[in-house]
């Protein structure tokens, strides 16, 4: 999966995002009301790792409290961690059920890097 | 995604075997089993080549000819290293710790069966929870109980009534359940992720098929193994979940981070994927121990689907125990990396074979081949694509001399995941498959177009050259009359 974005928050975030919509195979998530979660990830050692540190945190609540991520704002990225604001919402197995099993994100050809004028995020998942 | 584009060089050393000569630092030679000739600009074959310099590896780097990429090591990969010496690598057991298949024989007459298949695939489906992110097959487990999964496997899930016959277990490789787990080596977020997960398929390649014994080719071996013309079996095909993914994700971490202060001979691998540790490691040690409690979920997880599968028999097709007589016939490990003994330059060596994407195949005569399949060589069960077939056959001697005990483990895949939906965009593979006979019950349809028969290589294929090759014997074909599917 391989998303551009402004900055690599932007990237990131995106990227995040579009992980969300292979879980549930493009179908909405109502978002919980309530706070955002402030998730704070330690990464490294460089920038694709922390996109992957991310991406594994999300993966995980996934799989043990079903929870999608339906909005993040990536507050700060570096290659020694990643943190960021967080709005879930519950996975449905019935409206979701086009959704990907993803077994893992992977490091293979991971990357949050720039590219031209703006940033490229991209993650190679195990299905 | 970026894979090497480089190219091997390839010899015939004879039939379907090639050999990608040792050059640059490859520690022995690669040997491919290919469908026709292979491709060098394969990126798999680059990975034999890579895996061939794993420290520790004897004779040669190994590939089965249903091979494709995968993660640092070919699926379809078998390394084996000295167990002292050598290296162990956890992409070279693959992200789903053991994942197998199972085969359930049963007495029941594929004819009498399929006027009711329909009813047969609905009341699995119902029974086996199945797709992304499936739970709660059993109630979520204790920590103290999921200890007793990690250490005890498939005897956990007979212990609790979860079986066909009371000596299931012992119909697994390795008595369903492999020595040296340490479910310390477990971490809390693997446990979290399996706390809820035994008992259920998942998704993807994962399956539960109803078939047909279609064929029989050794009709005595055929018998000894339960399989009789025209009788149906069950297939299971699952791994280790989410626990064992968790495992993996996080022992790639730990081992690929600074490989220098294992060696040089770490340090200068050619793939960081073939992210490794020296066996007796304080890391390699921790790994093998997470591995095979990772191992020992799987078998308890086949086992409990097992139970649930022959209960979704019995209530489908309202009859009893002694007219289904359910056995177990075997259950095989897909990917896995364990101690074996093996004769290397004519003497017995204590190595560690990594299989991943490829099945144990002992020859006749082995003491680790359960002793009602002792004579004939262990089960060696490859299953197909959902539309075709799949196959049973048995080891050979020559397997234990050319691939350490080491057969295919099933088609391969022959398109990706992408473009199998683009071939199967505007069609019903559900439809299809209905309209030759088989009935299909599958939570997406995504799924069923990632999973369709185009997607696979023919296995009759990649069978027949294990069978003239001489590493394991054919003894039945299966044809699917359901398939179940996350």
């Amino acid at each position: 999966m391989r998303v551009r974005g402004a900055s690599a928050a932007e990237a990131l975030g995106r990227l995040a995002l579009a992980m969300s919509e292979l879980l549930t195979g493009g179908a909405t998530v109502e978002a919980r009301p309530g706070e955002d979660a402030v998730v704070e990830i330690e990464g490294g050692p460089d920038l694709a790792g922390s996109a992957v540190a991310l991406l594994r945190e999300l993966l995980y609540r996934f799989a043990t409290a079903r929870e999608i991520a339906t909005a993040i704002e990536v507050t700060g990225v570096d290659a020694s961690g990643v943190e960021a604001r967080v709005a879930f919402g519950p996975y449905d197995r019935t409206r979701h059920a086009e959704g990907l099993d993803l077994k893992a994100v992977t490091r293979h050809a991971a990357h949050l890097e720039r590219e031209g004028d703006g940033w490229v995020a991209q993650a190679v998942f195990d299905v | 995604m970026s894979r090497a584009t480089t190219t091997v060089k390839l010899r015939r050393v004879e039939g379907d075997l090639w050999e990608i000569p040792r050059e640059g630092g490859m520690r022995v030679p690669g040997r491919v089993y290919s469908v026709g000739p292979p491709s060098p600009d394969d990126p798999a074959l680059q990975q034999v080549a890579n895996v061939a310099h794993l420290p520790g590896i004897l004779r040669f780097s190994l590939a089965m000819p249903d091979i494709h990429w995968g993660y640092g090591f070919p699926i379809g990969g078998v390394a084996a290293v000295d167990a002292e010496d050598g290296a162990v690598s956890p992409g070279g057991v693959g992200y789903d710790i053991n994942c197998g298949v199972r085969v359930v024989t049963t007495a029941l007459l594929a004819d009498e069966v399929r006027p009711c298949i329909g009813e047969v695939a609905g009341q699995i489906q119902r029974d086996v929870p199945a797709g992304v992110g499936s739970s709660s097959a059993v109630p979520r487990l204790s920590d103290e109980e999921l200890t007793d999964v990690l250490l005890h496997g498939a005897r956990w899930a007979v212990r609790r009534g979860f079986a066909a016959g009371h000596d299931d277990a012992e119909r697994c490789e390795e008595g369903g359940a492999l020595a040296g787990a340490d479910p310390d080596a477990v971490s809390p977020r693997a446990r979290a992720r399996g706390a809820d997960q035994v008992g259920t398929l998942g998704s993807g390649n994962h399956f539960i098929e109803v078939d047909r014994v279609a064929e029989i080719y050794e009709p005595d071996v055929a018998e000894a193994f339960g399989l009789l013309p025209g009788r149906v079996a069950i297939q299971i095909h699952s791994g280790s979940r989410g626990l064992g993914h968790q495992v993996c994700d996080e022992s790639l971490d730990a081992l690929a981070r600074a490989p220098a202060r294992f060696g040089p001979d770490y340090a200068s691998l050619p793939d960081p994927q073939l992210a490794c540790a020296p066996i007796r490691s304080p890391e390699g040690r921790r790994y093998l121990a997470a591995m095979a409690a990772a191992a020992n979920f799987a078998w308890a997880n086949r086992q409990v689907m097992t139970g649930l599968v022959v209960r979704a028999l019995l209530r489908a097709l309202r009859v009893s125990e002694g007219e289904l007589q359910a056995r177990l016939l075997y259950d095989v490990c897909h990917n896995v990396a364990k101690v074996e003994e093996h004769e290397v330059d004519r003497r017995p060596r204590r190595v560690l074979v990594h299989r991943k994407g490829a099945t144990r195949a002992f020859g006749p005569g082995d003491p680790r081949v359960p002793e009602p399949y002792r004579a004939m060589g262990q089960p060696v069960l490859v299953p197909g694509d959902m539309g075709r077939y799949s196959y049973v056959l048995a080891g050979t001697a020559r397997a234990m001399s050319e691939t350490f005990g080491s057969s295919c483990h099933g088609a391969g895949r022959l398109l990706s995941r992408g473009e199998a939906l683009r071939r199967g965009r505007g069609r019903s593979i559900a439809r299809e498959l209905e309209a030759r006979g088989i009935a299909v019950r599958a939570r997406a349809a995504k799924t069923l177009a990632e999973e369709m028969s185009e997607a696979y290589k023919d296995v009759a294929r990649v069978v027949a050259v294990m069978h003239d090759s001489g590493i394991s014997r054919l003894v039945a074909r299966l044809e699917p009359m359901a398939v179940v599917k996350g």
